[in-house]
């Protein structure tokens, strides 16, 4: 049972530290990435105003996560 | 006995195989010192071939853009500048454009003309052989087909330097 | 009992403050909703990512439906107004470093719920309205300055939020680091926000004539791509509001007294959420599925889910059209009640509709249209959504809804440039 288990935790490590390589896309390969409507909030100023909605109507806690993704230049 | 051992063994070929994979993608393929991979690709104007070796004398410029990339975008016309001022006998710019589609590339181009020709390598193997880490990528190469310098992204405040160190590389003459 | 009642209508009757006022933009939140803004790169800007300068306005109005007259004792039947504004600029101030400007104002008039009374009928108890307001305003400005490193940032941002009787400030930093040729990014931040109230009529309405809040929030956000066309990420997000946490516009009936006692919540909320959200980009389609989940926890024991799904068709070359739909749910604050039998021991009373339980869905239907006017590549859209929220859309059983749930339609329209 623990055998197993640092096994799989050791395998997690390998897969992690090696990008998950099946997902990984290299950086002349980020078109799709790159594109406006791939954006987390293509529209921030949208974003804003039902962050503010919720926020006012709501209970819930706005905000919406940080970066990633995107062209990845420079 | 003969059984644990047995069911050990496959994950840990696993794992050695996911380390190996984890080291393949980190080494660049390219540095400077190196001599340059070879270049060869048909025109994305489609008037025939371009090779590095064709610039063989020359001080090449070799670039690699997409037009999906915004910095890449805001270095042609300092390329193109390049190119205006060091004339065709001593220096030539490279492009190499890796965009998955080339009629996006040759529709940003007609949007946006620039003097030197590209290259186009949809299947991106000119970057792996290159090691190119991020987009734009551009190497300098001077007249005996050596890396002389790796530049990894676009910047204006770049500009000066690499002036200067194209300079030097025709002036040198070697 | 009805002297008392009487006297507060008289001051609701001169000026109104819903829950919608004295949200600062700055601090936790900008961090949050703008800290991909300013980044190089990040495609937010043109059709893909752009190093140069933008500027950005937005008009919405948001409309509420009007109260049917049965839902309503006494007060106005007419509900929110608001008219928003919202410029955004932004560009860089060295190859390194860049600005993010953003301001907001709105002007609003109408009437909101003042509290909840039993229907002496029998039926769904009834909504003692304020009087409409003829006017009010709030103008709120956010800046925020990134540096971008070789595979990350940092920022750091302050804001202020100005209205009438409200004055926020507030202030964040974040930062983000990519790893795995930039396949993996990780972000954080952490902002505080520093409020002061100052209810109008206040002594009419037996509260103090100054009140403070305070804010801090802490986020961690993991992003991975996978593959070419898709992308997930997930956000941890903590809140702590502390200080002046009642609504001092409204009230909480007490049926055995007839007493419409203060708004009363506890002076600490401790708040969690989750987000994930997950991007696949669809080639042959020519589109784009965004689908989004949030997990919300608080400490006054209300939990919510929300549910968010749209989808970017791309037409022709340079038209989108992007519908959209939102499903929420949440359950009620342990003190909340639409109305009150008896006095409460530990003295917590709210009546408001945005602590108890119900559920809401949106529709939205969205247009976008991209066009170059000399060297500017300009990019116009348009928005309409619908809001309905009831205790039937709620997930688990909702006994007595709210009467002063909302419906409302907003209408936006946007104009953005890159040069």
């Amino acid at each position: 049972m623990a055998r197993s288990m640092s096994l799989a935790l050791l395998l997690a490590i390998a897969a992690l530290s090696s990008g998950c390589s099946v997902f990984q896309v290299r950086p002349w390969e980020r078109e799709s990435l790159a594109r406006r409507d791939m954006a987390w909030d293509p529209d921030p100023l949208q974003a804003q105003v039902e962050a503010h909605i919720h926020f006012a109507k709501e209970a819930s806690l706005a905000g919406s996560g940080g970066g990633g993704g995107g062209c990845g230049c420079n | 006995m003969r059984n644990r051992r047995a069911r050990a063994r496959g994950p840990t070929a696993l794992l050695l195989l996911l380390l190996t994979l984890s080291l393949a993608g980190a080494a660049p393929a390219v540095q400077t010192g190196q001599p340059a991979p070879a270049v060869t690709g048909a025109r994305l104007d489609g008037q025939g071939q371009l090779s590095l070796a064709g610039l063989r004398g020359k001080v090449v410029y070799l670039d690699f853009w997409a037009s999906w990339c915004k910095p890449c975008a805001l270095s042609l016309p300092t390329l193109d500048g390049f190119r205006k001022e060091f004339g065709s006998k001593d220096f030539a710019v490279l492009a190499v454009n890796v965009d998955h589609d080339p009629a996006l590339a040759r529709a940003f181009l007609s949007r946006r003309p620039v003097g030197y020709p590209s290259l186009f390598d949809p299947q991106g193997e000119l970057p792996v052989r290159f090691g190119v880490e991020t987009m734009p990528t551009s190497f300098l190469i001077d007249r005996q087909g050596v890396i002389r310098r790796v530049h990894k992204g676009f910047r204006k405040e770049d500009v000066p330097e690499l002036h200067t160190a194209i300079q030097e590389l025709i002036r040198s003459g070697r | 009992m009805a002297g008392i009642t009487r006297r507060f209508r008289r001051a609701a009757l001169r000026r109104r403050r819903p829950a919608w006022r004295g949200v600062p933009r700055g601090g936790a939140l900008a961090a949050l909703t703008t800290s991909s803004l300013a980044l190089p790169g990040l495609a937010h800007a043109g059709e893909y990512g752009d190093l140069g300068y933008t500027a950005e306005y937005k008009y919405s109005k948001y409309t509420e439906d009007q109260v049917a007259s049965s839902r309503v004792q006494s007060g106005s039947n007419d509900r929110y107004e608001i008219d928003i504004h919202q410029v955004h600029l932004a560009g860089p101030l060295t190859e390194r470093i860049s600005l993010d400007l953003n301001v907001t104002h709105e002007s609003m008039s109408g009437a909101t719920p003042f509290y909840v009374v039993p229907n002496q009928n029998g039926g769904n108890p009834l909504l003692v309205m304020t009087n409409a307001t003829i006017d009010e305003a709030r103008t709120a400005a956010d800046l925020k300055g990134t540096l971008a490193f070789d595979r990350g940032s940092a920022s750091l941002n302050g804001g202020v939020s100005v209205e009438n009787d409200y004055l926020a400030i507030s202030g964040g930093l974040g930062g983000e680091r990519s790893f795995n040729e930039k396949n993996t990014t990780l972000s954080g931040g952490a902002g505080f926000s520093w409020d002061r109230i100052e209810p109008t009529d206040a002594e009419s309405f037996g509260r103090n004539s100054e009140e403070q809040k305070q804010q801090g929030s802490l986020f961690v956000s993991l992003a991975q791509v996978m593959g070419r066309n898709a992308a997930i990420q997930g956000t941890l997000q903590y809140q702590v509001d502390h200080g002046f946490l009642d609504d001092p516009y409204k009230r909480a009936f007490v049926v055995s007294t007839s007493t419409p006692e203060p708004d009363t919540r506890p002076d600490l909320r401790n708040q969690f959420s989750f987000l994930a959200r997950y991007r696949q980009h669809i080639p042959f389609l020519r589109g784009t599925l965004h689908a989004d989940y949030r997990f919300y926890y608080d400490d006054w024991h209300i939990d919510a889910h929300t549910f968010e799904f749209a989808w970017y068709q791309m037409i022709w070359d340079s038209f989108r059209l992007i519908p959209s739909v939102r499903y929420y749910t949440q359950s009620q604050a342990d003190f909340y009640a639409p109305y009150y039998a008896n006095p409460q021991g530990n003295d917590l009373y709210s009546s408001d509709y945005r602590l108890s339980p119900y559920g809401s869905l949106t529709w939205r239907v969205k247009g976008e249209t991209r066009f170059q006017i000399y060297n500017l590549d300009l990019l116009l859209n348009i928005a309409y959504e619908r809001y309905t929220s009831s205790g039937n859309l709620a997930i688990q059983n909702v006994g007595t809804a709210n009467p002063g749930l909302v419906d409302f339609d907003m209408f936006s329209v946007g104009i953005s440039s890159r040069f």
